[in-house]
């Protein structure tokens, strides 16, 4: 299937390690006689410790080419490659946007979920869980149920979960979607932390401009459906970012205005009728 | 003219005694049965109620008094008891299971939902002739013909508390790596629990129900026995005093299966006002 490692180099980067190849990912799904097409032809690369978010208009397939790399679809033509470094860790954790933390568990059991599952002892699993409860600032919470909690702090779980799972790969689903502005804000400065110390590689999928500029070190906008790639924009402001700070940066509103105006063709490219 | 109205503690009036009692859901529950008797032993007493069929509450009473002093109601209560208890488990333990596998396994329910739903609509004690041909008159039957009735109302609970569940949570579960047996114990059992529970709650009615007949045949304990022997005899004393216990014991085992789903399921908010049973 690969027509030579080097051949789209166009989108990608040259100076770090291949983590994820797509190449020509398509997926349809099929109801009855109706198809949808939610991507075509895909190609992309990521690389190792990359911080990568995908902005484009609703139906452009991000969640579906999450939902691949999490495991949860098949597709329907193409292929993904990831590299993996060890066996003994799992490869992607997804946070997603909606309400995902199990209600039926206390805050601590659902961020020891993963390592519940794969079965590590208890010494360790309670030192990696409250380590992540402090970074998370849910320490008080601990022994609180999900129906107690804000929708702030249920996604501060989600978070804490995902990262205490220790995956090669972070799937992002708009999490913070749902959140007031202030809120977002916070999680976002603590999400850019949180990566800063593990060095994961990050997919994260957003409908907010802002939001891809202050996290990401690539922009990929893509085109409404069937989804494919508009453009990959990278961002080069230093690290560690303060997000409020950020906001005031006159390249920030550059930027801010060439992704807007790419989506804003390809929601016209795309077919899909502007709001 | 204005007028200064003062919103502050205890400015509130002191409700009434009678404020008070109205406003207690126990007090309004025990008034209405209370009363009932009253009005029926005031009929009884006044020949407005033949005693034979309807004897007045204060000689049920009496009668109730007596065969708990000879220890034959206990035996009796203690017979049914066990009855519902080992038959319920027989029914409801593979209903849970076979409703959780079912609920996560669309081809599995393709496969047995008609049939189970073709079976459902018997009147269960219609089947209790041909349990007994089967299994004998012996105590076998008895566990058996509860387990049936059981069964459906657990099964149908537990099948619908996994099609209920969202599908994000399975989601969670597929993602971080969850093996079969490892989603059915951490999502379904969990999610479908309080399903499972209304199930149970609706099931041990059933089988209240099932177990009185059926103590009609080859047995002479139980308070289905007592209820039939007395109707034999004429001696409708005995048959109030045997469905005032089968009535306690339906009350008493909702009560406990509420207890047990409140220590079980700690996960649900829960609203002061819900009403008891």
């Amino acid at each position: 299937m690969l027509s030579g490692p080097d051949a789209d180099d166009k989108v990608g980067a040259h100076e770090i390690a291949n983590k994820i190849s797509i190449e020509r990912l398509s997926k349809e799904f099929t109801s009855g006689k109706l198809a949808v097409t939610a991507l075509q032809s895909l190609d992309l690369r990521v690389g190792e410790g990359e911080f990568i978010c995908i902005v484009g208009p609703s139906g452009c397939g991000k969640t579906t080419l999450l939902r691949i790399l999490a495991g949860l679809e098949t597709p329907t033509g193409g292929e993904v490659r990831i590299v993996r470094r060890g066996k003994d860790r799992p490869l992607s954790s997804m946070i997603f946007q909606e309400n995902s933390i199990f209600p039926w568990m206390r805050v601590r059991d659902n961020v020891a979920y993963g390592l519940d599952l794969r079965g590590i002892d208890r010494a360790r699993r309670d030192r990696t869980v409250s380590h992540f409860l402090d970074l998370t600032g849910l320490a008080r919470f601990a022994d609180a149920w999900p129906h107690q909690l804000s929708g702030g702090m249920k996604q501060r779980v989600s978070v804490a979960r995902a990262f205490a799972n220790d995956p090669e790969i972070l799937l992002m689903d708009e999490p913070f979607a749902a959140l007031d502005e202030q809120t977002k804000i916070v999680l976002q400065q603590e999400l850019l932390r949180l990566w800063s110390e593990t060095k994961k590689t990050v997919l994260f999928i957003t409908h907010s401009i802002d939001e891809a500029l202050v996290l990401a070190d690539r922009v990929l906008v893509m085109s409404g459906r069937p989804g494919r790639l508009l453009a990959d924009i990278r961002v080069d402001f230093p690290r560690p970012r303060l997000v409020h700070e950020l906001k005031a940066d006159a390249e920030f509103g550059r930027l801010w205005h060439r992704i807007w105006e790419l989506l804003d063709s390809g929601r016209r490219v795309g077919g899909i009728a502007a709001a | 003219m204005s007028e200064e109205i003062v919103i502050a503690a205890g400015t509130a009036q002191r409700p009434s005694l009678w404020q008070r009692l109205t406003a207690s859901h126990g007090f309004m529950a025990v008034a209405s049965p209370l009363m009932l008797l009253v009005l029926w032993e005031i009929a009884a007493r006044a020949g407005l109620l033949d005693p034979r069929f309807f004897p007045a509450p204060s000689a049920v009473l009496r009668e109730l008094i007596v065969l708990l002093g000879s220890g034959e109601l206990l035996v009796n209560v203690g017979w049914t008891l066990q009855r519902v208890a080992i038959g319920f488990c027989l029914g409801a333990v593979p209903a849970i299971v076979l409703g959780l596998m079912m609920g996560l396994s669309p081809p599995l329910t393709a496969l047995l939902r008609p049939s189970i739903a073709a079976i459902y609509p018997i009147p269960k004690i219609a089947l209790f002739p041909l349990i007994m041909l089967i299994f004998g008159l012996g105590e076998t039957s008895k566990w058996v013909i509860v387990a049936v009735a059981v069964f459906f109302q657990v099964f149908f609970s537990t099948l619908a508390g996994v099609l209920n569940i969202e599908r994000i949570y399975l989601d969670v579960a597929t993602n971080f790596g969850a093996s079969r047996w490892q989603a059915y114990r951490t999502i379904a059992l969990p999610a479908a629990l309080p399903f499972i529970f209304t199930g149970c709650q609706l099931g041990l009615g059933m089988a209240l129900i099932v177990v009185v007949v059926a103590e009609q045949f080859g047995t002479k304990t139980g308070l289905g026995f007592m209820i039939w022997r007395s109707w034999q005899v004429f001696e409708v004393q005995d048959m109030f005093v045997a469905l005032i216990m089968v009535a306690l014991l339906g009350y008493g085992s909702q009560l406990a299966m509420l207890a047990l789903e409140r220590r079980l399921i700690r996960w649900k908010p829960r609203d002061g006002a819900r009403s008891q049973v």
